[in-house]
């Protein structure tokens, strides 16, 4: 790569107020393509989630932009710096670790002032700063403490400080909050985001959880087998995923196969089984008549009632079997086998369980959802 | 006693051997013994008797000389233990004291040694050995009672040198070591053994000062300090000499001659001061079973036999303590080996007695020298 | 009982009686002293250890008695005082503890890198190299090893046949304090490996990598936190090192030339050459009293619980 590109796509960098730009990334193994060919920017201040199963890519894609691993190709722009040659401990990324790596050997306060340290800050201006950032993630007064002594939110505060404490201007976050119960997990999601918020600090998350993407991004990468699938802002993704693999990840989705008869203004007629549907080509997606396609229907765009009429304001309302029941508490899902539809079921949620009784394996229902809401993708 | 009493009393012992007095040749056999030939018959043969003994050319020659020609004659096997002497000594004298049966029948040691084990009392006594009637004065331990243990012969601890060190011939004084061409390349025994005698007369003192005076001993011994000898035990003697570790050495002429034999360009010689003559012998600790003790006993009066003496000592080329043994041809004339009078006024002699009672004293100043 | 026993494979009903024996023998009543039972053996080998210990402690307060060399009756410090006051047993003394602090030092900082890229190299075939490497001296001992030396760095060893092909040498490697040192070292490295191996392990390569991600290079990582981390392992190894070096007795007695000798060869001339075990346990009494002091020493200053740091947070 010439010398007077990377100069030039670093000016525009500054002027477009990116800032990370990854360029054609790729990362070969002897094995396996672990990233193949990656390229995205990222706005200054934003927050940016990589989704993807174990195996996408994700974290070695995290990994080379904090400089633990060098791409096999392509090119890594932070701040208009293209950091090729710039090892890890020069970069200016701090880092929330899936174990959190804290430094056991030392207190609250020296974890915090270690990367000040390390990084020559002014000696006298060490202890102002930590204490205004266990401030800041609310611990304060607990610089003394051993990091054994916290509990395990507390950890995650320390790390968060500590990766944040001297101003990078890149944060990464490595499922920092995989090990977490839910409870605890769904607190530290907010509160990661209101203390990104509040610093406007340049985020990437990785993660494998679709709700944890959905609950703290500016912007989703959804990733499959070392490519991104999709780069969109979080409701664009789950209400328009880019093909089967998004729509599949994101949500509790039901495949359906289905043959395209025509296709009008992005509205195709499909068959299954004996059956006949409308549903909504998804993306670009080119379909011909005639060929095998796929539809995609999330359980929570899905109604179900005992009589049609409770299902007026859908445009598409079939009959059904209740074939089984799943109780999640705040909601029920039901698999439903539509008639016509032969072995194929479709899954809907009760959002309000306590409003009526439970419908009972073996009964007949109605099942109801808009074609805007069933997507059709090339098989 | 002092040293040169004991010279003179080994003069006589050799004088009379030169005489060669009573050189019947023995026939060897248990008909020898004295014992009566029934009697012999009625005790019961060990299956094995185990003899403590030196490795290499040392246990070669007494396999050869005295364990195979006694299977022979008794049916007995013979085992030969190569634990160091030092180290075979606290274990038999563990075994004594607790009642056990010792963990040898014979330990083949220096005189020094023996008369330590002779003193705690763990030998038996010996003095109804026939053959003993046939043997040199010297063959008998001085100021012991009875006769704990027997010499079997007696050694010089040389000079021995590499050819190639001295082209303009044979070092002539123990003084030689101390030439810087040497430096790092004399080796002695590493508890200074042979080396003390020599030692005071090289430091200016004579034999009779020992052990009153032994400063001039120490004085020498911290002049050769500085040359940085490498200190060691018979092994590695030859193994110095062969590796070119080494130039000169004071080790026993037996070691110096085996070396010699498998090509080691090495020669010896007794320089003017004088070498120390020592004594080997063997001794029988007390707790064997009587009748193991009496074929134990017989292995000891075959090997101060004439016969025995002869096979044995020949291949080592040490004077034995029976008259009449023929000196191997390449030490005809060899101090290392004395025949005359005169020889053996030319070797330094220190009685055990007086070596075991200094021993520990000699032995620590020597490691202080040696250690600093 | 009897009609279906004989259904079961034999090695059922065999483990059948025996946990019936066991329990005829041990009742499980008695259950909650069982561990204590299993400990039984320890005490007992560690209960011989102190029987031999006051064994020497008795045989060092009587002087050897020349006449029958035999230790004599009375009780005296006599021993003691020459293994303290007698300028041999100084020098040994000294050169054994400093040969034992400076081996330790050195075999420390030697062994660390090698257990540091023992644990964490992603090669297996490293890794199993470095393992043959590490263990291929146990099996060949200790003396047979002290031995190749003497081939390698003899006068006419190989290392001094290669220096005279350059027209250099000979030199004299051997048979001087820096040949024991050496040789003392090339002995330890495996121990304070494996010491330091396990010790690395609890280090999460995550941890590392957090150093660097906050500024620290490789050097600074290392200072600051894989060493600190390491350091129950490190105080293990130079434990283990110091002790087994100041001990030592076959390469000072091989490597040493003679004239190098460290405190267990000057026990073994007492009890071996000069027949004066008196002395000889007054020696071993001073160097367990003087070894146990330095490692208590060393305990002290980096804080007992040091060994005792097991776990790390992060997982």
């Amino acid at each position: 790569m010439g010398e007077a590109v990377t100069t030039s796509a670093t000016r525009t960098d500054a002027v477009r107020n990116i800032a990370v730009s990854v360029r054609r990334v790729s990362m070969a193994y002897p094995a396996v393509l672990a990233v193949d060919d990656v390229s995205f920017e990222l706005a200054k201040g934003s927050f940016l989630t990589i989704l993807g199963p174990s195996g996408s890519g994700k974290t070695t894609l995290l990994q080379m932009i904090a400089g633990f691993q060098a791409p096999t190709s392509g090119e890594i722009v932070i701040a208009g710096q293209p950091v090729q040659s710039v090892p890890a401990y020069q970069r200016s990324i701090g880092m929330v670790f899936q174990r959190l790596a804290l430094f056991p050997h030392l207190t609250v306060a020296e974890n915090v002032a270690f990367p000040l340290r390390m990084r020559r800050f002014d000696a006298r201006t060490i202890p102002g700063r930590v204490e205004r950032y266990l401030d800041l993630v609310r611990l304060p007064g607990l610089g003394n403490r051993r990091i054994q002594q916290l509990s395990g939110g507390q950890q995650q505060r320390v790390a968060i400080a500590r990766a944040l404490v001297f101003e990078p201007d890149l944060l990464l976050l490595d499922e920092p909050l995989a090990s977490l119960d839910r409870k605890l997990r769904e607190e530290m999601q907010l509160e990661f985001r209101r203390i990104q918020r509040e610093l406007s600090v340049t985020t990437i998350n990785v993660t494998h959880d679709q709700r944890e993407a959905l609950i703290m991004s500016d912007e989703i990468i959804v990733m499959d087998r070392g490519r991104i699938q999709q780069m969109d802002r979080p409701q664009r993704t789950y209400r328009q995923p880019a093909n089967r693999f998004v729509a599949g990840f994101i949500g509790l989705t039901a495949f359906l196969p289905v043959e395209v008869r025509s296709v009008r203004e992005g509205v195709a007629r499909l068959r299954i089984g004996g059956a006949e549907l409308q549903g909504t080509v998804a993306g670009d997606d080119t379909l011909l008549p005639g060929g095998a396609a796929e539809a995609a229907l999330r359980a929570e765009q899905v109604r179900v009632a005992t009589t049609g009429a409770g299902l007026r304001n859908l445009d598409t309302v079939l009959e059904g079997r209740v074939e089984d029941v799943i109780f999640e508490g705040e909601r029920i899902v039901y698999e439903v086998l539509v008639d016509g539809f032969n072995e194929h079921r479709v899954r809907a949620f009760d959002h309000d369980p306590a409003l009526h009784a439970e419908y009972p394996i073996g009964a007949h229902v109605f099942v109801g959802w808009n074609v805007r809401d069933l997507l059709v993708f090339p098989a | 006693m002092t040293g040169i009493n004991q010279i003179a009393r080994y003069k006589l012992s050799r004088r009379r051997f030169l005489e060669g007095a009573t050189a019947a040749g023995s026939v060897a056999g248990i008909s020898t013994l004295g014992l009566g030939q029934a009697w012999a018959d009625e005790q019961p043969k060990p299956a094995e008797i185990v003899v403590r003994a030196w490795g290499g050319v040392w246990v070669e020659s007494l396999k050869a000389g005295v364990s195979d020609p006694f299977t022979q004659m008794t049916g007995i096997a013979v085992r030969h233990d190569l634990t160091e002497d030092n180290e075979i000594q606290p274990k038999v004298w563990a075994a004594v004291d607790q009642g056990r049966v010792p963990p040898i029948n014979i330990n083949w040691d220096t005189t020094i040694n023996a008369t330590k084990s002779a003193l705690r009392g763990v030998t038996e006594d010996l003095s109804d050995l026939p053959n003993l009637a046939n043997v040199l004065p010297v063959a008998k331990p001085e100021g012991l009672e009875g006769v704990p243990l027997v010499n079997v012969y007696a050694y010089v601890y040389v000079l021995a040198y590499r050819n190639e060190a001295f082209p303009s011939g044979a070092p002539t004084s123990w003084n030689d070591l101390l030439d810087p061409r040497f430096k790092g390349r004399v080796a002695l025994y590493n508890d200074g053994i042979g080396m003390h005698a020599p030692a005071v007369v090289a430091g200016g003192g004579k034999l009779a000062d020992i052990p009153a005076n032994m400063q001039p001993a120490w004085d020498y011994f911290s002049k050769l300090k500085a040359q940085n000898p490498l200190l060691g035990e018979d092994p590695d003697f030859t193994a110095w000499f062969q590796k070119g570790e080494i130039d000169v050495a004071c080790t026993i002429s037996s070691n110096a001659r085996e070396a010699k034999k498998n090509g080691i360009p090495v020669a010896w010689t007794v320089p003017k001061e004088g070498a120390t003559l020592d004594t080997d012998c063997l001794w029988i600790p007390k707790g064997l079973p009587a009748a193991d003790l009496y074929w134990t006993k017989q292995y000891v009066n075959y090997a101060i036999g004439q016969a025995g003496q002869q096979a044995w000592l020949g291949p080592l080329g040490l004077p034995g303590v029976v008259p009449g043994l023929t000196p191997p041809e390449d030490l005809v004339g060899d101090l290392s080996y004395p025949t005359t009078s005169d020889d053996l006024a030319k070797l330094l002699q220190v009685s055990p007695k007086i070596q075991v009672e200094h021993q520990s004293e000699w032995f620590a100043k020597f490691k202080e020298i040696m250690q600093g | 009982m009897r009609h279906y026993s004989t259904a079961y494979p034999l090695s059922w009903r065999i483990f059948d009686a025996v946990e019936a024996l066991a329990k005829r023998v041990w009742p499980a009543r008695f259950a909650p002293w069982l561990p204590y039972l299993l400990l039984l053996p320890a005490l007992l080998v560690t209960g011989l250890l102190v029987i031999g210990l006051i064994e020497i402690a008795d045989s060092s307060l009587h002087v050897l008695d020349k006449a029958t060399f035999r230790s004599s009756e009375s009780y005296s410090l006599e021993n003691f005082e020459r293994a303290l006051t007698a300028s041999l047993f100084r020098n040994i003394g000294l050169r054994s503890f400093l040969g034992a602090i400076l081996v330790t030092a050195v075999t420390l900082v030697l062994a660390f890198p090698y257990a540091y890229v023992l644990v964490r190299t992603e090669s297996p075939i490293l890794r199993k190299l470095l393992l043959i490497v590490l263990f291929l001296p146990f099996f060949i001992g200790q003396v047979v090893r002290a031995y190749g030396w003497l081939i390698i760095l003899g006068n006419e060893g190989i290392l001094n046949t290669s220096l005279s092909f350059l027209g250099i040498g000979p030199f004299r490697l051997l048979f001087n304090y820096w040949a024991v040192l050496f040789g003392l070292v090339q002995t330890m490295i495996p121990f304070a490996v494996l010491m330091l191996a396990p010790a690395l392990t609890a280090i999460p390569k995550e941890t590392e990598r957090a150093a660097e991600s906050l500024g620290a290079n490789w050097i600074r990582t290392f200072q600051y936190v894989v060493i600190p981390l390491a350091r129950p392992g490190m105080v293990g190894a130079a434990i283990v090192v110091f002790t087994l070096t100041l001990t030592d007795f076959a390469i000072p007695a091989v490597l040493g030339g003679g004239s190098n000798d460290f405190i267990a060869n000057a026990i073994y001339d007492q009890f071996f050459r000069t027949s004066d075990a008196g002395l000889g346990s007054a020696l071993t009494l001073l160097l367990i009293i003087a070894g146990s002091a330095a490692v208590g020493v060393a305990l002290l200053l980096v804080g007992i619980g040091t060994l005792g740091l097991a776990g790390h947070d992060d997982d």
